[in-house]
């Protein structure tokens, strides 16, 4: 074993005649051991409440609390610490009994330097191959979380994509009865037609009911568009600015101020203008809708290496931490009934992906939020065809 | 002015929606002949004058783009809307380079449909127009031989 690993070893001696502790705690410190030292098994458990250790070498016959004693307390509370017991050259029987216990292993006193080094490495590799599977089981389990999520998800958006389009003909049927009704009550002979305010405004109600459902059916088939996807050279801070411009009445209306900050010499992006737009519009909403009365939006775009960077900042109240992995999600929404679809932020993210970058969101509850969108800036997404 | 009526046939499996929008549009003033599959489109066409169809793209039996193919092939100039419920990407795509005039997705705005109608017509009068006067330039040089 490296000496730099050596020195990292956490050891403990705990034995009650000091002499022999501290000339075995010098001969160790001469081969790159740093140990601890306690006099008892008390001293041994109050100095483990307080760091952790990785090995703690122990005499079993020690008056008070016995080595086995506090061995059976160690392996209660500190399943990660090795045990190596030191017995009495006549109580071979103590050891075995203490491995029975949950020791690593025992030696006899005198104690033979050399093994006691080898037991003190053999026990570290035993933590450090635990160590490494306890961490390859976490990751294999955090692995397997997300393929279920994501499988979930794809069959959740298959799913919901087979019933918008089911959904929209029973929609279109109430959407042109309503409109020909409509229509009718125009007509000159209606024109005194006993409650015909009470039906014009039923019939408002039914058509602005089917608008509200189809913004969710046509959000959720991705905005299909009526020509073809287009790639083209984005000069992402005049993006920037027609979006605020088309948006500025509802940040007018809250007195929500809009800014723009971008480097000089930033160059245009290759990319579907369609997309970046709908991305841009879509967080600038999800702003506005955080923003209180007041406050600020920032867009700041950067140029960096291969990548764009655009950030959009608010004032707003931020993203509670229990919700920040689940706004990307679909149908996640903490707007009210009607207001909002809870499929902006998912859509934002699945064209950000297609484009070959990435979305991220940082905020604090009362400190605002922050989305970073980073977008390749350049030529792959000419041979990707996108 | 005088509006002149659109001749549309609207071609549609879901025969409510069908009866619903053709009464929608002829209330608009515009003339509708109805069609719940692909097969009953084209026998129309055969014999019906039709400036612009509404064409479902989810049918059983032809689909809406086999038949979009079919009515470009037996009769270029009649211009074609698709309006489907079913619409993906892809289909919008397929529609449009087989010749479409656009597409629009179920439920569609009734301003948006009345807005492509127009332009659909315009286009298709643009056209009968152009070989109304070819034909004419044809039979002023036969005239001439004789």
């Amino acid at each position: 074993m490296e000496p730099e690993q050596i020195k990292k070893i956490r050891l403990l001696l705990v034995d009650d005649e000091t002499q022999f502790r501290s000339t075995l705690a010098k001969r160790l410190k001469k081969r790159g051991f740093a140990a601890l030292q306690a006099g008892s098994g008390q001293e041994c458990l109050a100095i483990l409440s307080d760091q952790p250790m990785d090995i703690v070498v122990m005499d079993v016959k020690m008056p008070g609390m016995t080595g086995i004693d506090t061995l059976h307390r160690i392996r209660e509370k500190y399943i990660e610490t090795e045990i190596i017991l030191l017995t009495g050259h006549a109580a071979t029987q103590d050891g075995v009994e203490g491995i029975k216990s949950g020791a690593f292993d025992y030696l006899t006193k005198p104690v033979e330097l050399s093994h006691l080094l080898s037991k003190i490495i053999q026990a570290y590799e035993k933590i450090i191959a635990a160590r490494q599977s306890r961490e390859a089981a976490a990751y294999k389990a955090h692995i397997e979380q997300q393929m279920i999520a994501t499988e979930r998800l794809a069959a959740l958006g298959t799913l919901a994509a087979g019933v918008a389009h089911e959904i929209n003909n029973p929609l279109a049927i109430i959407y042109e009865s309503a409109g020909y009704l409509g229509a009718l009550l125009q007509n000159e002979e209606l024109a005194d037609m006993p409650h015909k305010a009470v039906f014009e405004k039923a019939l408002r109600n039914i058509e602005s009911g089917v608008k509200r459902a189809r913004t969710i059916t046509h959000q959720l088939l991705g905005n299909v568009r009526k020509s073809e996807a287009i790639l083209a050279e984005v000069d992402v801070a005049e993006l920037i600015k027609e979006v605020i411009l088309l948006i500025q009445k509802e940040a007018q209306d809250k007195e929500i101020v809009v800014k723009l900050q971008t480097d000089d010499d930033l160059k245009p992006i290759w990319a579907d203008p369609n997309h970046i737009r709908q991305v841009l519009i879509n967080l600038l909403n999800n702003a506005i809708h955080a923003t209180l009365e007041g406050g600020a939006i920032t867009f700041e775009v950067k140029a960096a290496a291969d990548d764009m960077f655009i950030t959009v900042s608010d004032t707003g109240m931020g993203i509670p931490k229990e919700n920040l992995e689940k706004i990307f999600e679909p149908f996640f929404s903490t707007k009210a009934p009607g207001e909002g679809t809870g499929l902006g932020l998912f859509v934002t993210k699945e064209i950000v992906e297609k484009l070959g970058g990435h979305i991220r969101v940082d905020s604090r509850v009362g400190q605002g939020a922050r989305f970073v969108v980073q977008l390749p800036s350049g030529s792959k997404l000419k041979d990707q065809g996108v | 002015m005088i509006k002149i009526p659109t001749n549309i046939m609207l071609v549609d499996d879901e025969k409510d929606f069908v009866e619903m929008l053709a009464m929608r549009l002829e209330e608009a003033g515009e003339k509708v002949v109805p069609a719940y599959d692909g097969h009953m489109c084209l026998d129309i066409l055969e014999k019906e004058p039709v400036d612009v169809v509404i064409l479902d793209i989810k049918m059983p039996g032809m689909d809406g783009i086999t038949t979009l193919r079919k009515i470009k092939l037996l009769h270029p100039l009649v211009e074609v809307i698709l309006l489907t419920g079913h619409g993906t990407t892809e289909t919008a795509i397929e529609g449009m380079k087989l010749g479409a005039f656009d597409y629009l997705l179920k439920p569609a705005d009734f301003k948006d449909l009345k807005d492509k109608l127009a332009g659909a017509k315009k286009k298709k009068d643009a056209q009968d127009e152009r070989i109304r006067k070819a034909e004419a330039r044809q039979l002023l040089r036969k005239g001439g031989n004789i």
